[in-house]
């Protein structure tokens, strides 16, 4: 099967870091989806991951 | 399906590839400026905007042409004819309704979806030739999904854009046979006959990746057509599972509880459910949840109805 875009349907654009909030893809990912190899495919999926992974991770408290 | 590498595009040509609540944006790049082609859902607009911003640079949009005038089409063109200036061509049978905006005859307000209004400069007819990207484009008209839908023709790139007239695994719902209209069925299998004489290598369609093997996706098409034809009751069914999938895209949630007055509070969910179907919104809303969780399109959440693509 092709890889399938990861795109949510829940496209909000997050103009500060540069990505959608829903599939956590740059502009410069999701522009280049539909030409990328899937080996370009299965990096851009890594990268989207890590940056939800970030993101939803809650910053370590501050040391008193 | 098997797995295929992207097909090769002429490299003026650049397919935003988006969701199911947004069409696709096709991009094409002409001489000082670029012609984008449908403009995906109203709420998704900055990133539709963004997505353009980045892929054009410094060069302006100057042009926008729409396939048909359903919500997941059209919602982008009042952001970026705000922002660029550029010009809009829609299809000719859409002109009434786009000019005094009929937000019943633009389907928004029946099937409970929104856009911004945006105001056109231009129409194209069935049979007109147009210059896109560099190449000659022919409008043909491909009543079915939506009676005034257009695709777009490349001869010389043995190219079709084909908005929701074929997909690679079926097409849009056949709107042209909702709300006790007839002849939708009869115009699909025109449209579709209609592609397949084109002899086109490659399809970008409304929704999805661009593909080339169009005579599997014609066949595929045909099939979802013959048993619409011979179970009109499945085509209903149909409609109303992938109508209200796609509204709860934009609704993100909705209580277990309320779906009966959803269903109840949309015309065409209520059309289809008891017109088409013989049932009342309570059992409707009984039947419509078993079979998308069934189906695995929904899943339930502390007894909130979430899309699965969402959860």
């Amino acid at each position: 099967m092709d890889i399938q875009s990861p795109c949510r349907s829940t496209c909000v654009y997050n103009g500060a870091k540069g990505w959608c909030e829903g599939c956590f893809r740059t502009i410069e990912e999701i522009t280049s989806w539909s030409q990328a190899s899937d080996q370009e495919k299965h990096d851009i999926l890594a990268a989207a991951e890590q940056r939800r992974v970030t993101a939803m991770t809650p910053l370590p408290p501050k040391a008193a | 399906m098997k797995s295929h590498p992207p097909p090769r595009l002429p490299p003026q040509i650049r397919v935003l590839e988006r969701g199911w609540l947004s069409s696709n944006n096709i991009l094409c790049i002409e001489g000082e400026g670029a012609t984008l082609v449908d403009t995906g859902y109203a709420a998704h607009a900055d990133l539709t905007l963004a997505l353009v911003q980045q892929s054009l640079g410094q060069r302006p949009l100057t042009r926008l042409l729409n396939t048909h005038s359903h919500s997941d089409h059209i919602g982008g063109n009042a952001r970026l004819q705000e922002t660029y200036g550029c010009t809009i061509v829609i299809p000719a049978g859409i002109e009434e309704a786009v000019k005094h905006w009929d937000e019943n005859a633009l389907l928004l307000t029946p099937s409970g979806q929104w856009s911004e209004r945006f105001r056109h400069d231009g129409v194209l007819s069935g049979g007109d030739r147009f210059e896109m990207g560099g190449l000659e484009w022919h409008a043909l008209d491909a009543p079915g999904h939506d009676m005034n839908a257009q695709i777009f023709h490349c001869p010389q790139a043995r190219l079709l854009i084909s908005g929701d007239a074929l997909w690679r695994d079926g097409f849009g719902i056949v709107f042209g046979e909702m709300f006790g209209n007839t002849g939708g069925l009869q115009a699909t299998r025109n449209t579709l006959d209609l592609i397949a004489d084109l002899g086109v290598e490659t399809v970008i369609p409304g929704h999805g990746a661009p593909f080339a093997d169009v005579g599997e996706a014609l066949q595929r098409a045909y099939q979802r057509l013959a048993a619409f034809e011979t179970h009109p009751e499945r085509m209903a069914r149909n409609a109303l599972k992938g109508c209200f999938t796609f509204n709860l895209l934009e609704l993100r949630r909705l209580p277990r509880s309320a779906l009966p007055d959803y269903l109840r509070s949309i015309p065409f969910f209520k059309d289809v459910a008891v017109r088409m179907l013989g049932m009342d919104p309570e059992q409707a809303a009984q039947w419509l949840l078993a079979d998308l969780l069934k189906a695995g399109a929904v899943v339930l959440e502390a007894d909130f109805i979430v899309p699965r693509m969402a959860a």
